[in-house]
């Protein structure tokens, strides 16, 4: 029977160093080589005057848990920490995934327990935001309804205080979880509700001892609204190489090396999709603060020419975080585009044939 | 002619009253996003100063710009009204102020 064990214990060594992970640094595969379908259509020239056009700043891509492909531009290096804008969102929700598994709520909580200015929305649970589906009046338009957006009057003025607080004092238009509207306040309303769940002495460091540094994060930033609350719509600051982390983790089923960080009920959640939402009411479909290639009702797959399981976190102007699992591909894509040139399904469609040769 | 004008000058302010509040935080805009996205660019982000400038351009012009560099602090005026934001630490980057 003891013979046996050593064998044994080789084996699943052997199979554990058959999984790369990162450690201090990525390690690095077999370079791709026909990258110039994918150069041509993600580092166009670049114009600095017009800003016109596709504007890659960084492209990582990442097989297996090692780097297969790496290229900066603009400002952009591997040292950046480049905003994600709206990435923040599915990283407050893996966040919460860790705080989920501490067993400090439940998805069918009123957010109300955990804050209580929502008295006026006492329905609202945490599972409806994370679905965008809080049923609040928003209007998230950032450049072109200037005077009616909710997401620009909270970043930069009657919210930028409190941004919480003025997310909750909007009317309701739905029931909660009976209609999508993707709302950047839903996002704060959860990162407001995590300082009661965590307490306020954790909270300050929580993304970072939660996730940040298990994943081997070293230079994340999270910036606060005036009262302190992490700006989870919008202001997180990642390496190219550090989102990939997150991505990995993501890719993995919520598992860290020999860790399950986030249960692998959590991970579910984000990735089913919602049941209210429907086609085309955005540019993928939502799960629990993910976007999920996923047909709905008749309509065909956001991303067609990327495998159904494909999942994503997207920012303004371009920033993207893109997981195949069937591929083992993990794709971050940091941009600066002014302009609506650039499509996920294009960048998705190139990186699949260069990584398939 | 005449009444026409009255009623649209009615239907004006009434416009007017119902979106007051975002119509007197409108002008804020410009210089509290050109200050806050520049103090990131440049402390959170690191880049220049010339790239910070061209990054954070809108259509609306900004009148004045400063940037102390010992304290981390911008401000920028435009539109009538003036906003601040400062860099706090490594991890909390920038916020706008007060």
């Amino acid at each position: 029977m003891f013979k046996g064990l050593p064998l044994l214990l080789l084996l699943i060594s052997l199979t554990v160093q058959a999984e790369p992970w990162p450690d201090e640094d990525w390690p690095v595969g077999p370079r791709i080589t026909t990258v110039s379908d994918l150069e041509t259509y993600a580092f166009p020239p670049r114009d600095d005057t017009t800003r016109h056009g596709i504007r890659t700043d960084a492209l990582l891509i990442i097989r297996d848990g090692q780097i297969v492909y790496e290229r900066y531009a603009g400002p952009t290096t591997e040292q950046t920490p480049h905003l994600t804008w709206s990435i923040s969102k599915s990283l407050m929700a893996t966040v919460l995934g860790v705080a989920y598994g501490e067993g400090l709520f439940k998805l069918d909580d009123p957010a109300l327990k955990f804050y209580p200015a929502l008295e006026r929305h006492p329905a609202i649970t945490l599972a409806n935001l994370l679905n965008w589906a809080s049923g609040l009046d928003w209007q998230e338009d950032y450049e072109y309804a200037p005077l009616k957006s909710s997401v620009v009057a909270m970043l930069y003025t009657r919210g930028h205080r409190d941004m919480a607080a003025f997310t909750a004092e909007h009317d309701r238009y739905a029931a909660p979880g009976q209609a999508f509207r993707y709302s950047s306040g839903d996002s704060n309303l959860l990162a407001t509700a995590l300082k009661t769940m965590v307490g306020p002495q954790r909270y300050f460091d929580y993304p970072w001892t939660a996730l940040f540094e298990p994943l081997g994060i070293r230079h994340a930033v999270w910036e606060t609204d005036g009262s302190g609350t992490f700006v989870a719509s919008s202001y997180a600051y990642l390496t190219a190489r550090d989102l990939a982390r997150v991505g990995l983790l993501m890719a993995r089923g919520g598992r860290w090396n020999d860790r399950q960080l986030l249960p692998k009920d959590w991970v579910a959640f984000s990735l089913k999709p919602f049941e209210a939402y429907k086609a085309h009411q955005d540019e993928a479909v939502p799960g629990g603060h993910w976007w999920l290639n996923r047909p709905a009702e008749s309509a065909i797959s956001p991303w067609p020419d990327a495998p159904p399981d494909t999942f994503a976190a997207l920012g303004h102007w371009g920033q993207a975080l893109y997981v195949i699992p069937s591929e083992k591909l993990v794709i971050v894509r940091y941009g600066d585009d002014r302009d609506g040139s650039y499509k996920h399904n294009e960048l998705l469609k190139r990186v699949l044939q260069a990584v398939r040769p | 002619m005449k009444r026409f004008l009255l009623l649209l000058l009615v239907v004006l302010l009434g416009w007017g009253v119902y979106e007051r509040e975002n119509l007197w935080a409108f002008p804020d805009i410009i210089s509290a996003y050109t200050a806050k996205e520049y103090c990131s660019c440049r402390y959170v982000t690191n880049n220049d100063a010339g790239y910070c400038r061209g990054y954070v351009k809108q259509w609306l012009p900004t009148s004045q710009f400063t940037d102390d560099s010992a304290s981390k602090t911008i401000t920028v005026s435009g539109m009538g009204r003036s906003n601040s934001a400062q860099w706090l630490s490594d991890r909390q980057g920038c916020r706008l102020i007060p």
